[in-house]
């Protein structure tokens, strides 16, 4: 069984690792789940947190009367906030749950998901931060559209920022299903009903400040949470990590090839793939990047980005003691196996078996909540992105040509947000039984391939041109769809063939080299009157971008001498 | 426009420098990396585990780095600007 459920989990880690969010029952997300009797701890926990969070929405909607507080919260988010709040993004049910599972499965091999989850975060500050943050308003459309035709690339990565949202959305909310099923012992319909519901009214009415803060919130909890399993992990070892590891290595099936690569991969190109695949990924996320305009100023927006990254690194340092602790701690325990000899729940509930293992119902109650919590605030900060997507990029930039009516705006940002709940939903409901694990690969490789090349060619390489880049993101995003579907996610566990067409799971270490080449191609053959426009636009840009801060400080400076 | 120059410089160093630790971490999958993949000493800590923990580290104090720098670059600019 393992092979095969590792590579279920691996996909479902991928995209809760980005999301942010997540983690999934561990392989049995396309099938039944088994119910799991009701811990009136988690549910008490999580009532206060829906309550707090409420409270948190109704303060934010005080604050929220401008299109722009609504998909940006006013750029009144401090980086510490910001960086909590990004880290709140990463810090997923799915990270904790799904990075702890494959461990358990598969030892040092499951550590990969985590690299490549904080590795795009220096690329971020080093390539993308400041230029994105000087250039753009509300989301990274906006950058794009500062040189090349803003209609044309608006309306290709409207539809790359739409193809991640509802592709992120499905994943979740199936995920989100099939976990509430499992912790809570709520019918699949209902969970999803009450997600959307609750996502809706933190939304609607509080834009990103409300679910900024939620983030917030759920980020503490949660760095709180894994740090005391952590503690009681080491302390049951007397505090001596070799005593952890030597446990580990003595009750693990493997044995001591559980603390050394080569369980779950065996050749390089296989790990480059996820690696590729996390990193790009991360880069071109719409969500991810609309954070980036949620602070006041450049320095704020560099801060949050340094802050991220020490949350998310010392997640992933504590999710080490976890993973083997759970090792350690349940391999060969009786407690957590059913008559069949499978962990219950399979292997993404190892975390929460190890929190009983050692701090009762009422930790694990504390854990539960926080998982739950931790799925409202992914689906809350997507469902503003698609809003802004529809809203912003496509009403007010590409139908109002930068003009719109303020109020209407607001108003079609919450009607936008409305729809994408109910949509969320429907699909939840639809796709409840079938196998998603693909539909989890794709926004991850979406992302690498279609909006990192041209975010990035578009910074940094003065020959890209309008045409150039909208080539480049269809190849990208056709190459990475169609590669999907002919690699073993589809092609075997969907669509039930022997043998995958092409043998990996993240295509992005070929589609985005052919993204970039294609953008490249098309825009030095290019010989347009719009070409030339687009490239003479490039030194406005990189002074635009290198320099805007400091000329508005310059100027404030003068103003108040 | 020498000032915006060595910015882009030392963006892409900081980014390769990354990018370097980073992919070099597959490493631990090929031939290559037997040594990594060894024990260190007596104790079951293994060097792959180790270089794990290292990137992590690093990664944070290179980000630190490049962020104290930048702000004393712009600072220095800022001021000697006309």
């Amino acid at each position: 069984m393992t092979l095969r459920r590792a590579y279920q989990i691996l996909a479902w880690v991928a995209i809760w690792l980005h999301s942010p969010a997540t983690f999934a029952a561990a392989g049995d997300l396309s099938g039944e789940v088994q119910r799991q009797g009701v811990n009136p701890v988690a549910i008490v926990i999580f009532l206060l947190f829906v309550v707090a969070t409420l409270l948190v929405s109704y303060w934010a909607s005080k604050r929220t009367a401008s299109s722009q507080d609504f998909y940006t919260a006013g750029g009144q988010i401090t980086g510490a906030q910001n960086g909590a709040a990004i880290a709140g993004d990463y810090m997923s049910a799915a990270s904790f749950l799904g990075i702890s599972g494959l461990v358990f499965l598969g030892g040092f091999d499951g550590l990969v998901f985590a690299l490549g989850a904080l590795a795009g975060w220096p690329i971020m500050v080093f390539l993308l931060a400041k230029r994105v943050r000087n250039l753009g308003t509300c989301t990274f459309i906006d950058v794009l559209s500062v040189r090349l035709d803003r209609n044309r690339i608006r309306l290709v990565t409207i539809l790359s920022t739409l193809v991640i949202v509802i592709l992120y959305l499905i994943a979740q909310m199936v995920g989100a299903g099939k976990l509430i099923q499992l912790l809570f012992g709520l019918p699949y319909e209902v969970a999803v009903g009450a997600i959307s519901i609750l996502v809706l009214a933190y939304i609607t009415f509080g834009g990103m400040l409300a679910a900024t803060w939620i983030q917030i919130i759920k980020a503490v909890l949660l760095i709180a949470g894994v740090s005391i399993i952590a503690f009681m992990v080491l302390k049951t070892f007397e505090f001596s990590l070799e005593d952890l590891l030597a446990t580990a290595a003595e009750k693990h099936p493997k044995g001591a090839a559980v603390l050394a690569p080569g369980l779950l991969f065996k050749e390089p190109i296989q790990v480059l793939t996820i690696m590729v695949s996390m990193l790009f990924g991360t880069l071109g996320l719409p969500h991810i990047l609309m954070r980036l305009f949620t602070v006041p100023n450049m320095h704020e927006a560099k801060k949050s980005a340094f802050y991220a990254s020490v949350f998310i690194g010392y997640f992933y340092l504590a999710l080490i003691i976890v993973g083997f602790g759970a090792v350690a701690l349940l391999y060969g325990n009786p407690t957590y196996y059913d008559a069949a000899g499978q962990l219950i729940g399979g292997s993404n509930m190892v975390a929460i078996h190890l929190t009983t293992a050692i701090g009762g119902s009422v930790l694990t109650g504390f854990i539960s909540a926080v998982s739950f919590a931790t799925i409202l605030a992914v689906v809350a900060g997507l469902t503003v992105t698609g809003a802004a997507a529809i809203s912003h990029d496509l009403y007010a930039e590409v139908l109002r040509q930068g003009k719109p009516n303020p109020r209407r705006e607001l108003q079609l940002a919450r009607i936008m947000t409305v729809a994408i709940g109910v949509i969320a939903v429907l699909l939840g409901i639809l796709f409840q039984n079938e196998n998603v694990a693909f539909i989890a690969t794709m926004p991850m490789v979406v992302s690498a391939s279609v909006n990192f090349p041209i975010l990035f060619l578009s910074l940094f390489w003065a020959g890209l041109t309008t045409k150039g880049a909208i080539v480049g993101a269809l190849v990208g995003l056709l190459s990475s769809i169609i590669l999907i579907i002919v690699g073993p996610q589809v092609w075997v566990s969907v669509l039930g063939f022997d043998k995958a067409l092409f043998p990996y799971d993240y295509p992005a270490l070929f589609t985005l080299p052919l993204a970039l080449l294609s953008a490249w191609a098309f825009s030095k053959t290019d010989r347009s009157e719009r070409a030339t426009q687009d490239r003479n636009n490039y030194h406005s840009l990189l002074l635009q971008s290198e320099l805007a801060e400091q000329s508005q400080e310059a100027s404030m400076a003068a103003t108040k001498s | 426009m020498q000032f915006v120059k060595r910015k882009i410089k030392q963006r892409f160093l900081f980014s390769l420098i990354s990018l370097t630790l980073y992919f070099s971490f597959a490493l631990n999958w090929t031939e290559f990396g037997s040594a990594l993949r060894a024990r260190i000493g007596e104790s079951h800590i293994t060097g792959s585990l180790v270089i794990f923990i290292s990137l992590i580290v690093l990664f944070i104090l290179l980000e630190l780095l490049f962020i104290r720098l930048a702000n004393k670059q712009d600072a220095d600019h800022q001021r000697l600007a006309p």
